[in-house]
């Protein structure tokens, strides 16, 4: 089996090379492509089976930067128009001459609009668990209206919560809140659900009150599924935040600025943009699997 | 690239030899809003079958809000497109090496409109107010006026309070802005139509304040127009389309009951399109599809003068060409 499994792989490079040589023929710029495609691949694949423990960071880094290179590489050799895809190197270069505008508009869309809705539209969300877990009479009553808010599109609520919350980033909040309640509520009823009934009798033979089994049993139980329901609005607070501004938003914020920018073709700004909100997203779901792997240590899920 | 041009040239040869048997020349005409009488010359020139004989199969593809027919064009989704003169010279210094062939609007429809209890009698008042604007390109009148009034746009007491509102007149009926940019042909008239009488408001039309851009006019790639083969596609194109346009200026109402059969949404009513299209005459009458250089000019300078974020950032070569409307017009 063994014997097998690097034969293959001594045979891999040839066949690589048969390849690109192929697509020489056809177009020497697409085989150009290729050939860094499987170099690149050829070093990953070396380095993660040589196990060293660096190559764990080393590996993504190399294929993210791979891929960054044959973009620019594509859009070059094909004289792709800015218009349609800037390279990666113009958006770099967008990036870092409008810092000031990338982080104002930072300020206004993430903190001030999607960060103050998540906090909102989560607590609120959890808060309503914590009724519905008490009452069945709620729980028929709630969660379809949750479900009812969760179906609202975006562009149907944005422009409406423009008029009834104003340009400011009151409007962009009720957005985010719209947009995270449901998944949130969701999550954090099942959580609530998730201690068994033997746990329960525990703490009722212990003759603890409702309040001291909530915190001393049932939300620790509940805390995998509130962190799924955090770490999915995220995503989706960046989004709403972000879309909701196309809608009317005073003359900074994100959405703002890919709007206006698509409006005069600067694509590598909108680019720039699309860079800060990746970044700021992973940066925020980060955080929350920090936070998760903090507090839930004592999961299976979380076990190393 | 040089590639592809080639393969362009043979089908553009090839249509032209098609067109002999009988076959017509296909144009993919992108508009930069939704069917309405504001386009009613190339809908009128299409039922009228004027590009019929000039032996044009013409395809006029309806745009909308998130739609920037320059980047149409650029993407090969259509042949010509009608676009603002910002938006197109932007787009023009942004690497996309579009040309203006013919320009049927000599005037410009764009004017803010205000609250007159806000006490907004002159310009000059608009200081500590609330202006609601279009962006995605139509912002770069307004900023260029307010930067040679001397009034900021970032707000506070000296200067405008800038938002930019949907394509809507709400934010101005709600009250959100003091002020709003409407069309003399479109939004003013919603505003009208929301029950607001004439007198309860003042209106400030960019043409009278020296800062108006053109508007609507038709623009092609700059590499198709070195073929003397769609040079000649274009000129047919606009002679058909000027004949559409004065067809519609002599018989607004017919016109405006044409724009309403295409009208795919079936969103557009009939009393709106036909006050439509008496304001939109107002603004065709007098051209004949050439582009007035001064005009061209005033453009430019308001663009270059377009605050602290000009539009574009130096005056454009070659944005225009007088070739297609002298072959189309005769000289």
């Amino acid at each position: 089996m063994r014997i097998a499994a690097e034969s293959t792989s001594y045979r891999l490079p040839f066949i690589a090379a048969g390849l690109t040589a192929a697509a020489w023929i056809v177009d020497q710029r697409l085989a150009l492509l290729i050939a860094v495609w499987l170099l690149a691949w050829g070093v990953n694949a070396v380095l993660s089976r040589s196990g060293a423990p660096w190559a764990r960071v080393a590996v993504p880094v190399i294929f993210g930067l791979t891929l960054l290179g044959l973009w620019e590489m594509a859009v070059r050799l094909y004289e792709v128009s800015p218009i349609i895809l800037p390279a990666p190197s113009a958006i770099g270069a967008a990036f870092a001459a409008n810092t000031e505008i990338l982080w104002a508009d930072f300020v206004q869309t993430i903190l001030r609009g999607a960060l103050v809705g998540y906090v909102l539209g989560c607590g609120i969300a959890v808060l309503v668990a914590l009724a519905i877990d008490r009452s069945a009479f709620l729980q028929r009553g709630l969660l379809p209206v949750g479900d009812f808010i969760a179906a609202l599109p975006i562009v149907g609520t944005a422009p409406i919560f423009v008029m009834w919350f104003g340009f400011g980033p009151g409007s962009k909040i009720a957005v985010v809140v719209a947009m995270v309640f449901f998944p949130m509520l969701v999550n954090a009823v099942q959580g609530l659900k998730a201690s068994d009934p033997m746990q329960r009798d525990l703490m009722h033979t212990y003759a603890a009150s409702p309040w001291q089994s909530l915190i001393k049993l049932r939300l620790p139980t509940a805390l995998p599924f509130l962190f799924n329901g955090l770490k999915i609005c995220t995503t989706l607070a960046l989004i709403g935040a972000i879309v909701a501004e196309f809608f009317g938003s005073p003359t900074v914020g994100m959405g703002f600025r890919i709007k206006i920018e698509v409006g005069r073709l600067a694509m590598d700004m909108v680019w720039a943009e699309i860079t800060v909100a990746a970044l700021a997203g992973s940066g925020f779901y980060g955080l929350m699997a920090m936070l998760e792997r903090r507090l839930t240590f004592w999961h299976p899920s979380q076990r190393r | 690239m040089k590639q592809l041009t080639m393969m362009g040239a043979a089908l553009l040869a090839s249509g032209g030899m098609a067109m002999a048997d009988g076959h017509a020349d296909e144009v993919n005409l992108q508009l930069q809003w939704v069917t309405q009488a504001q386009f009613a010359g190339y809908y009128v020139a299409l039922e009228n079958g004027y590009y019929d004989e000039e032996g044009l199969a013409v395809n006029i593809l309806p745009g909308g809000p998130d739609i920037a027919p320059p980047q149409v064009l650029a993407g090969g989704g259509a042949d010509v497109m009608l676009n603002w003169m910002p938006s197109a010279l932007a787009a023009r210094e942004r690497g996309l090496p579009v040309v203006n062939i013919a320009q049927p609007f000599v005037r410009s429809g764009l004017m803010l409109t205000c609250w007159a209890d806000t006490g907004i009698t002159e310009p000059a008042d608009l200081a500590g107010h609330t202006v609601a604007h279009w962006f995605f390109g139509n912002e770069y009148p307004f900023l260029s006026w307010m930067s040679q009034l001397g009034i900021g746009v970032e707000g506070g007491e000296d200067g405008v309070t800038l938002l930019q509102a949907g394509f809507n007149v709400d934010p101005l009926l709600q009250r959100q802005a003091d002020c709003m940019s409407t069309m003399t042909y479109n939004e003013y008239w919603q505003v009208i139509d929301a029950g607001v009488t004439p007198e309860e408001l003042v209106t400030f039309r960019y043409e009278e304040q020296g800062v108006a851009t053109l508007e609507d006019g038709i623009w092609a790639l700059e590499e198709n127009l070195e073929d003397p083969d769609f040079v000649d596609k274009m000129a047919r194109f606009v002679r058909a389309s000027m004949r559409g346009w004065a067809w519609a200026a002599e018989n607004p109402d017919e016109a405006a009951m044409i724009v309403l059969d295409y009208d795919e949404t079936g969103a557009q009513t009939e009393e709106h399109q036909l006050r439509m299209m008496g304001e939109i005459a107002l603004l065709v009458e007098g051209g004949d599809g050439r582009l007035d250089e001064a005009a061209y000019q005033r453009t430019v300078d308001t663009l270059l003068a377009g605050g602290s974020d000009p539009v574009i950032s130096e005056a454009p070569e070659g944005a225009f060409t007088h070739a297609v409307t002298d072959l189309a017009l005769g000289e």
